[in-house]
């Protein structure tokens, strides 16, 4: 009933893209550099130590499909509510709405399927692009490579599911457009209830509790042996998963503390409430960025906290290297993670102006600058971004943290509880990230906000 | 005729041989043709004629939401004819107020910011004075125990009662109308006008109306009729059997 409309589904075909190309790249890369690395070593056996590295790939890809399916599913409940009207009028009509959701789910079947061959082609290319850099640069040995893998199916397959699924939840608000709002000029919906979340919030209420004490239970362990770390790891797991399915406890009181901060003047206050206006979706704009922040974060924090308890010994200097080219790696293969989150970001901010028009032509009708306009889209980019880094920070520190500390904590030299060591470079980095993340998101939506002429807000669809 | 000011003739807002046509060649229409009009200070003005009369884009143009192909337009003794976007935004603020037929309150502010949003955007605070006005305004439109809510949660009416406590708020010059009573049953409209009429006629606030509905039209001092972007009819204040038998032979003349 719905046609396909490219143009309506672009961002979500692209985030499917960067997740199935990230997934397939990352796999084939993986796969091929255990065969450079086994290839002049006669007893290696290059089937373990593929295995090894797919599984580690295979970590960074859930995350990254994660992110991606939690924007895609933003998208869709975004689309959903600038087509309340259509839908209405359908229902009107006979339609029922369990139909329209599935219709909707499977717009969101093609948008996946149509992402993950775009993504797996593109994919391959820069493997293939990498291998052949490799190879002249005297890198890797011009041996046979491998892109054909059984095992980049995983990612390929993951990303049409995760955005399969990622529209049905996204869609869940089609169920309560009622056939009334295709008559007349319809009241502005009223806030999404966050209702039926009330025991989704708990559980991951909960989740953090118990996450938070294995944490503290493995510093305590730390103070024993190194192994404190494993638990500090399973804590660690159970208390993100207890955060991220919590945002929407977290990130609407951020999001007002860091609208607070924007100043007193109207954009800025407009701004403000325009950030935590549909408490859902900002909680979802928001929580990629988050789990990217938090986990470069964490990485470069109990990196820096480990070399510090290191430095007085004398082989500190071996390990330096190595810890830095492995925190390197993961910044960027979770960087990737972020960046799928930002382009979700920067296409809701977009499509969040565009359902907005009557609402901006009347502020402007009424004496509204389109300087105060573009001050006000910019600050609610800035509020999003910067809810999001600030959380990001305080979570990967505190993670970082533990992880280091529960470590070390047998480490000679060590007494007690050391202060986690927060690198400059990841500050800086992350303020410019998200600057720059504030300014490209606000191109596009200021341009549309400022091109709107007062007369929309009289005009009567 | 270009020496005597708007305002020495008693009018809050003027235009002059103005026209207005969209697209150009074969396909143009012409939405406004040749029409000169004043509004006068502290009357009830409505502008009557059919859909495509013309009625609403004179009055887009009139309150500097829309630009005219030729003519000139004043309000007061400003000509913002040719005003740039930050000008024209500046007069819309401070000098003229409007209530919309529809999604006409911002829906994340509460009631008492949706009032004191032209203050607002103005970057001040209400004077004593000014605060004491709006408090008698949100008195008298019955909104005291509303000033906390939001826009969703009020009926139709109480929100078109906000705009019209929005628009007043600020004492502008002329308040524009545009089928302020289209979206509402027709007890709560005819509250709505009996407060515009009232505000007129107690406070002397200037009010321009568009609209085609001859009851709405009978609550005005004056009424202007349209028709195919000319001025056909200027009268005094008519009932609405008046106006509907005028509006009937409109069509049947046509």
């Amino acid at each position: 009933m719905n046609s396909f409309s490219f143009r309506e589904h672009r961002p979500s075909i692209l985030v499917a893209s960067l997740s199935a190309a990230f997934g397939v790249s990352l796999l084939q890369v993986t796969t091929n550099l255990a065969l450079a690395i086994t290839s002049n070593d006669v007893l290696g056996s290059s089937a373990a130590l593929t295995v090894m590295l797919q599984v580690i790939a295979i970590v960074f890809i859930v995350i990254a499909t994660y992110v991606g399916a939690v924007v895609t599913a933003n998208t869709f409940s975004t689309i959903i509510a600038g087509r309340t009207r259509t839908i209405a009028l359908l229902r009107l009509v006979g339609a029922t709405a369990a139909s329209q959701r599935r219709a909707v789910a499977s717009e969101g079947l093609m948008v996946g399927t149509i992402g993950a061959i775009i993504g797996t082609i593109a994919g391959s290319l820069v493997t293939f692009g990498l291998v052949l850099v490799g190879i002249a640069l005297d890198f890797i040995p011009s041996i046979g490579y491998t892109y054909l893998e059984p095992v980049i199916l995983i990612p390929i397959v993951g990303v049409v599911l995760t955005t399969w699924i990622a529209s049905w939840v996204g869609s869940r608000r089609v169920l309560l457009v009622s056939p009334m709002q295709a008559t007349g000029a319809a009241l502005e919906e009223s806030r999404e209830e966050a209702a039926g979340h009330k025991g989704r919030n708990r559980f991951a209420f909960v989740l953090f509790l118990i996450g938070t004490a294995i944490l503290a239970l493995s510093v305590v362990v730390g103070m024993q042996s190194p192994v404190g770390v494993l638990v500090g790891v399973f804590g660690g797991i159970i208390s993100f998963t207890g955060l991220i399915l919590g945002a929407e406890l977290i990130m609407p009181p951020t999001l007002r503390l860091v609208g607070r901060m924007l100043g007193r003047s109207p954009a800025a206050r407009l701004a403000a409430e325009n950030a935590v206006r549909y408490p859902e979706r900002s909680s979802r704009m928001t929580i990629g960025l988050v789990i990217g922040v938090t986990l470069v974060t964490m990485f470069a924090v109990a990196a820096a906290t480990f070399q510090k308890a290191l430095s007085p010994m004398a082989d500190a200097a071996d390990v330096d290297p190595l810890l830095n080219g492995i925190v390197a790696v993961f910044s960027v293969l979770i960087g990737f993670s972020a960046l799928i989150a930002a382009v979700g970001l920067v296409n809701n901010l977009s499509l969040s102006v565009l359902q907005r028009t009557r609402e901006l032509g009347l502020l402007r009708a009424l004496g509204f600058t389109s300087r105060q306009l573009r001050q006000m889209v910019t600050s609610e980019a800035a509020q999003l971004t910067a809810a999001a880094v600030i959380v990001g920070l305080v979570l990967g520190i505190g993670y970082g943290w533990v992880g280091a500390q529960s470590f070390i904590g047998t480490a000679p030299g060590v007494e007690g509880l050391m202060a986690p060591v927060i690198p400059l470079w990841l500050i800086g980095a992350v303020v410019v990230a998200g600057a720059t993340l504030t300014a490209v998101a606000s191109v596009a939506p200021t341009r549309r906000a400022t091109s709107i002429a007062p007369v929309v807000a009289l005009s009567v669809e | 005729m270009t020496e005597i000011t708007p305002d020495s003739l008693g009018l809050v807002a003027r235009v002059a041989q103005l026209t207005k046509s969209y697209g150009a060649g074969s396909t143009a229409v012409t939405a406004l043709d040749d029409v000169s009009i004043g509004i006068r200070k502290g009357e009830f003005t409505a502008i009557m004629g059919p859909s495509g009369s013309g009625k609403s884009t004179l009055m887009h143009i009139m309150a500097g939401l829309d630009t005219a192909t030729s003519g000139r337009v004043w309000i007061g003794n400003t000509e913002i004819t040719g005003l740039q976007d930050t000008e024209l935004t500046m007069i819309r603020r401070r000098r003229v107020g409007f209530v919309f037929q529809s999604f006409n309150l911002v829906p994340t502010l509460d009631i008492e910011g949706n009032i004191l949003l032209p203050f607002e955007l103005d970057g001040r605070k209400p004077t004593s004075g000014e605060r004491g006005w709006i408090d008698e305004l949100v008195g008298s439109l019955g909104l005291a125990d509303r000033l906390r809510h939001r826009p969703h949660e009020l009926s139709g009416g109480q929100q078109q009662r906000v705009a019209i406590a929005r628009a007043l708020g600020s004492r502008p010059e002329l308040v524009f109308a545009d089928e302020p009573t289209g979206n509402l049953d027709s007890r709560t409209g005819r509250e709505v006008l009996s407060l515009l009429a009232a505000s007129s006629a107690t406070y002397g606030q200037s009010i321009a109306m568009v609209t085609h509905d001859p009851i709405a039209a009978s609550y005005a001092d004056r009424i202007l009729f349209l028709a195919d972007g000319k001025v056909v009819e200027d009268r005094t204040r008519s009932t609405a059997a008046e106006i509907s038998e005028y509006m009937l032979g409109m069509e049947s003349r046509s």
